[in-house]
């Protein structure tokens, strides 16, 4: 009996433990998590910072020439982002002039974030990036979160100095889209992502007659409904349509951007307080606080 | 108490150093799961309740980056480390080569479930079934080259920690 109870007793040990867990007020639990997720946190910031750093002296070792030319395409480029920001102003007020003609509620405006990226978790239950600003820079939970191939995710859980963003590659990513050209809803949702392959998602509810090939794919884009994402971002590219098995929709396939498996900086998009309204860019030197209009 | 601190210090050595690799692996759309080196040297070197405390710290740590309910990675972990602990009279846990297959089987059968915690009804679908096969595949041939170098490393660490005048089991 006693030799009995002593092969038991490592078990009853473990499940005397998982009862207190159990018992433990919810609010000890997240208390004990935050703790060690921000005793934790510094340890991918720290090797970010170091990855940062390892760029810079790679920099370094460019010659005067390359730096010159390197300069002389960026000229090239600020001149027609210039161009666009000018556009991009006289857009916003002509939209500020309709709304205040029509009596149409404002538009939400979205202050641009950018901050580089501490670690990428992309294991196959999920795919997670840790980025390297959090609620000390305002970021909320929810805010969309983009670079410059169109959607990278939605911002899944904001820590003092870090947050998590979910990437719309996770199987759990949910977000309404409109295929390029399109003006009907439809639902993608991101997919199982294979080893040593892009990573892809799928979109359900495709109305019967919109035909894709794989030789000829259409962009999927955000539709702005129901959801905090603007309309327009680029989600991927739809490769194939097969009819589902009700033969009310269709079904697709679409690839994912191959660049967001090595993103090192993103910007996420976070909405104002109520009654806060950003003003538009005026200048290349205000790209960091840069208004959005979905 | 002393000496859980301790398991736990390496823990966090070999967490930062799995992060790292799976950073730089993610352009390939692979992962490397560690979760049987969290457990193996504790429970088959350490009374209970240390090897247990070790197991379920490590365990804290992998739950509260992971969109996890707090507590699964820790309990899976525990129970991995009471098994070994139950079994370890009848496992060569005393030879370098038995140590590592100890690891080996107690990666693959906590990385399976885990698979099945995060998965849920997901796991149906089969299209899941063959990143998880190749990431798991990957973590194994890992954990057989790194177990011997985090195996020395513990016990290196604990050759530095008196046992507690105290222990319980």
């Amino acid at each position: 009996m006693l030799k009995r109870f002593s092969q038991a007793r490592p078990f009853a040990t473990l499940g005397i433990v998982a009862a207190a867990w159990f018992v433990l007020p919810v609010f000890a639990k997240a208390l004990l998590r935050a703790g060690f997720y921000e005793f934790t946190a510094p340890f991918p910031v720290a090797a970010s910072y170091a990855r940062d750093l390892q760029y810079i002296w790679s920099l370094r070792l460019h010659t005067n020439l390359q730096l010159i030319e390197a300069g002389r395409d960026l000229e090239r480029l600020n001149g027609f982002y210039e161009y666009s920001v000018q556009q991009n102003t006289a857009l916003q007020s002509e939209i500020s002039n309709l709304e205040e003609a029509l009596h149409l509620p404002p538009l939400p405006r979205y202050r641009m974030e950018t901050a580089r990226v501490a670690q990428r978790d992309f294991t196959g239950w999920w795919q997670r990036l840790v980025i390297r600003k959090g609620r000390n820079f305002g970021i909320t939970a929810g805010s969309p979160v983009i670079f410059t191939g169109g959607v990278v995710g939605r911002v899944a859980e904001v820590h003092a100095f870090t947050s998590v963003v979910e990437l719309v590659s996770s199987p759990d990513f949910r977000v309404a889209a409109l295929i390029d050209g399109d003006a009907r809803p439809l639902s993608f949702q991101g997919g199982i992502n294979r080893p040593f392959a892009p990573a892809r998602g799928s979109i359900e509810f495709v109305p019967l007659d919109i035909a894709v090939q794989a030789s000829a794919p259409r962009r999927l884009v955000t539709s702005g409904l129901g959801g905090v994402f603007p309309a327009g971002l680029t989600i991927g590219q739809v490769t194939g349509i097969d009819p589902s098995t009700d033969g009310l929709f269709k079904t697709g396939t679409v690839s994912l951007d191959p660049r967001l498996a090595g993103l090192t900086e993103v910007t996420v998009l976070v909405l104002p307080d109520e009654g806060v309204r950003s003003q538009p860019l005026n200048s290349p030197s205000e790209l960091r606080s840069w208004d959005l209009t979905p | 108490m002393r000496r859980t601190l301790a398991i736990f210090l390496t823990s966090l050595i070999l967490w930062a150093v799995l992060g790292r690799l799976n950073d730089a692996l993610s352009v390939a759309r692979v992962t490397l799961f560690g979760g049987g080196l969290f457990v193996a040297y504790a429970a088959f070197t350490l009374p209970l309740a240390e090897g247990l405390g070790a197991a379920l710290l490590a365990g804290a740590l992998l739950d509260a980056g992971a969109p996890v309910r707090f507590g699964t990675h820790a309990l899976i972990l525990g129970g991995a480390a009471t098994l070994i602990f139950a079994l370890r009279e009848r496992l060569p846990h005393d030879q370098a080569g038995g140590r590592v297959g100890i690891a080996l089987a107690a990666n693959a059968a906590i990385f399976l479930a885990l698979s099945a915690a995060h998965l849920g009804a997901r796991a149906a679908a089969a299209g899941i079934w063959p990143r998880l096969g190749s990431d798991l595949l990957l973590s194994e041939l890992f954990v057989a080259l790194a177990a011997p170098w985090f195996f020395a490393l513990q016990a290196q660490t604990l050759r530095y920690v008196p046992r507690d005048p105290d222990g319980m089991f």
